[in-house]
């Protein structure tokens, strides 16, 4: 049997994940977990600082807070790494985080990076950043991803696309263009 | 370092043209300096604007407009990262496994928590399925 492909994955990957997993409301989309779909399909890596942040985001009543919780809830399925010298978030406008992600990527030759900062140059800085920049993905092309290889099913996937674009701030034209490579719509 | 000037020219509504010319004597400088700077910011607010940015990148990604038009009205930074996340659509991601999925009972521990609060244990099941 093949090896799970090794993801390391950041901070908002992982809420925004679980988002949908915990939102009851008739908006969000219910065929569907991406959270359990991701972390089951690849060998998720995170480092400590990400778990942390996650940690960060519980104790409210907010949407974001019961998605931060659904993450540390299947925490045993993340591989956490404590992640030393990297740069400091200041001098390269990303978080720590992020850098730490970054950095854990490089150390273990991940295959695939996943991001949700592709919607602004924070994108270009991750790219730079990565050891090979062609294991950079965004949330939305992995969840096409899995729908091509029936990790989870198409029209789940389209139903989520249309929940984060509504939710999120991200491209329509971008997500667009993933639903007529990978979806067929 | 000068740039190359066009010479343009274009009917405006004589009250504009008139308070171009009042400004640029009050201001002692030049009507088509005036003209050229109003010109300049109004091109730099559009490109702030969302819809414009939007419009400028399913241009893009519809393959209307090349690299250096998005560069010259939307900057250097932001046509590098639509042509590097234009490039990577057709990328595949690494194939995932997908034999064995646990069910929500067995994968959240504790289960899944729900929002809106109060919501929680409403359902038999633990979430939706993957």
């Amino acid at each position: 049997m093949a090896e799970e492909p090794v993801a390391v994955l950041d901070t908002n990957v992982l809420l925004t994940l679980a988002t949908p997993v915990v939102d009851t409301r008739s908006v969000a989309p219910s065929g569907g977990d991406p959270l359990r779909a991701v972390l089951t399909g690849y060998t998720v890596n995170v480092p400590e600082s990400v778990v942390g942040e996650v940690g960060d985001a519980t104790g409210s009543d907010a949407l974001l807070s019961a998605a931060a919780d659904a993450v540390l809830r299947a925490s045993d399925r993340l591989t956490t790494h404590a992640v030393e010298g990297r740069n400091e978030p200041a001098a390269v406008g990303l978080d720590g985080g992020e850098l730490d992600a970054i950095a854990l990527a490089n150390d273990l030759g991940a295959d695939l990076f996943v991001t949700d900062e592709f919607n602004s140059t924070n994108y270009l800085l991750v790219a730079q950043a990565l050891a090979d920049r062609n294991t950079l993905y965004t949330t939305p092309h992995v969840l096409c991803s899995l729908a091509r290889h029936g990790a989870l099913d198409r029209r789940s996937v389209d139903a989520l696309l249309t929940y984060f674009l509504e939710t999120k701030q991200w491209s329509r034209t971008y997500v667009g263009a993933l639903r007529r490579e990978y979806l067929d719509t | 370092m000068a740039q190359d000037r066009t010479r343009i020219d274009f009917n405006a509504p004589t009250p504009l043209v008139e308070r171009a010319d009042d400004l640029a004597e009050l201001l002692d400088t030049s009507r088509t300096r005036i003209l050229v700077d109003a010109l300049r910011e109004e091109l730099e607010e559009l490109a702030r604007d969302e819809t414009v940015r939007s419009r400028v990148r399913e241009a893009f990604y519809a393959s209307e407009i090349d690299f250096e038009t998005v560069e010259s009205i939307l900057g250097t930074e932001e046509a590098l990262r639509m042509q590097l996340l234009y490039d990577s659509i057709d990328r595949e991601p690494p194939e995932p496994q997908v034999e064995t999925v646990p069910d929500a009972a067995e994968f959240y521990d504790g289960g899944v928590p729900e929002w809106p609060p109060g919501s929680e244990g409403s359902d038999e099941d633990a979430g939706p399925t993957a």
